[in-house]
């Protein structure tokens, strides 16, 4: 293949910048470190901070994986992971488990990860604090005051309003108790994987110019109240229609000539995994 | 053949994050000793690092008996200023710095503010024995997952001045020790680190 750009996009002087600003955020888990988020040949916004931090990570051994809500073929995925191929020729794959580095948008995936992979999650706000102080040096006063009475406020709102925490994603999380932090729009189903993970996950938001990171075997405890306890979604009598899997995230479809709902698994590599794996192969390997 | 600064600096720069993720993990980074023909008076790993992580946007600071030739060769490889040990940005620990000079160094060292906690100093150390996971010291928090036992040649008083500046933690010091052997290892300000008791 012809390369026309350098290795992995960036001149090596963006790598390690942002490399040192990982290494900083690894250092204190839960805190936003603020970076130099470069230009992108995709539009900010669009997972720019997550695929600084991919281009930063990889080297020519790497497999990467890219999902967009639980899907590797959807546009997002597809289009970050061209680029990525296309400027350092790496190895691509679907498969949860043969990844060393995956790069997500708003899903973990169903698949436990291990010590050897990197997670990469794109944010597109990285404040949990934001939807109640507009300034940023004043959130940035909060966090350095474990000030997070806006964050349980907001909680508490959800409760009044719907009688229990409704936080539709990016519920927010306690990291290592000490940080209030953002896990991107990920769904409360997904929060718990958070907690003491095998991986290290490395959280990136390009248009908000923040890097911040879990460290694997870190405490990660989504906020909750003693009488409102935390409760992820429940797909409880339901299971996807294609595999059958009922522990998983499902989404909710409709049939548009019935009308009928029906439900399927989020993750879609998962699935066609689970499938193949029931499923007898049609056509063996030939061997001479 | 010299050092890959694209492609082998990567591999270091990713086993530096993953001893940085996982404290007190030892990882070797002999695979580069033939390439590694530099002549400078400090540990290959040392040098890996700075090349790996230094830039003319960072300052740094050597505490040795003899530092000048190093500080020289340091600034001619990876254009990074050098600056007082309290503004440094990175402060580097040649394996004949006298205990007291890192200790006095430690305590002026920058360690962040509330604000800004990131604003603090990063020490790459040379230990002068061999590192290895054998018990001396403890190793708890994030990244670990039960404790980690960790072996270098540092005093208890320096483990307990680097404890105090990691005592107002979100502020602190991260470690990244190294050795002659070609491993490095990192302890960020979360580890806790104790003394193992003597049996």
């Amino acid at each position: 293949m012809k390369h026309t750009t350098h290795f992995a996009f960036f001149d090596e002087g963006s790598k390690k910048e942002i490399r040192r600003t990982t290494l900083k955020a690894v250092a204190i888990p839960g805190y936003q470190v603020p970076f130099a988020s470069r230009e992108m040949p995709i539009a900010r916004g669009w997972g720019t901070g997550g695929l600084q931090l991919t281009l930063s990570l990889i080297g020519k051994e790497d497999t990467l994986k890219v999902i967009d809500q639980g899907a590797d073929e959807s546009v997002n995925a597809v289009s970050i992971k061209k680029l990525v191929q296309q400027t350092t020729n790496v190895e691509l794959t679907n498969h949860t488990e043969a990844a060393s580095i995956i790069q997500s948008r708003h899903r973990i995936p169903e698949a436990q990860l291990s010590e050897e992979q990197i997670l990469v999650l794109q944010v597109p706000t990285p404040e949990p604090l934001r939807k109640v102080e507009a300034s940023e040096y004043a959130t940035k006063r909060l966090h350095a005051e474990e000030e997070y009475s806006g964050a349980w406020l907001l909680l508490f709102e959800q409760i009044m309003k719907y009688g229990k925490t409704a936080t539709g994603a990016d519920h927010p999380v306690y990291v290592n108790g000490r940080y209030v932090m953002a896990p991107s729009p990920i769904p409360r189903f997904d929060n718990p994987k958070l907690h003491a993970s095998k991986a290290l996950t490395l959280l990136g938001a390009g248009r908000e110019k923040k890097i911040y990171a879990v460290p694997p075997y870190t405490e990660v405890a989504s906020l909750a109240f003693e009488d409102y306890p935390f409760s992820v979604e429940s797909f409880a009598g339901h299971a996807c229609h294609l595999c059958g899997t009922k522990d998983v995230f499902l989404d909710e479809l409709v049939d548009e000539e019935t009308g009928e709902t029906y439900y399927q698994c989020n993750d879609t590599s998962y699935c066609i995994d689970r499938l193949n794996s029931e499923e007898p192969a049609e056509v063996g390997h030939y061997h001479a | 053949m010299p050092i890959d600064q694209v492609h082998d600096l990567q591999k270091v720069y990713r086993s530096i994050l993953d001893s940085m993720a996982r404290p007190g993990k030892v990882t070797n980074l002999e695979a580069y000793k033939e390439r590694m023909d530099y002549e400078i008076a400090c540990y290959d790993t040392t040098l890996l690092i700075t090349m790996t992580l230094l830039d003319g946007e960072v300052s740094f600071h050597v505490i040795s008996e003899n530092s000048q030739v190093v500080k020289d060769k340091i600034a001619a490889y990876t254009l990074a200023k050098h600056a007082p040990v309290e503004e440094a940005d990175f402060i580097i620990v040649l394996k004949d710095a006298p205990d007291a000079s890192i200790v006095e160094g430690m305590r002026a060292a920058k360690t962040g503010d509330l604000i800004n906690p990131q604003h603090s100093s990063t020490w790459i150390m040379e230990s002068s024995a061999p590192l290895s996971n054998q018990n001396q010291l403890k190793l708890t928090g994030p990244g670990i997952k039960k404790q980690k036992d960790l072996f270098t040649s540092f005093k208890p008083s320096i483990w307990q001045t680097r404890s105090e500046t990691v005592q107002e933690y979100p502020l602190g010091i991260d470690l990244m020790l190294t050795d002659e052997k070609w491993q490095i290892t990192c302890i960020p300000r979360t580890t806790n680190v104790s003394e193992q008791e003597v049996r």
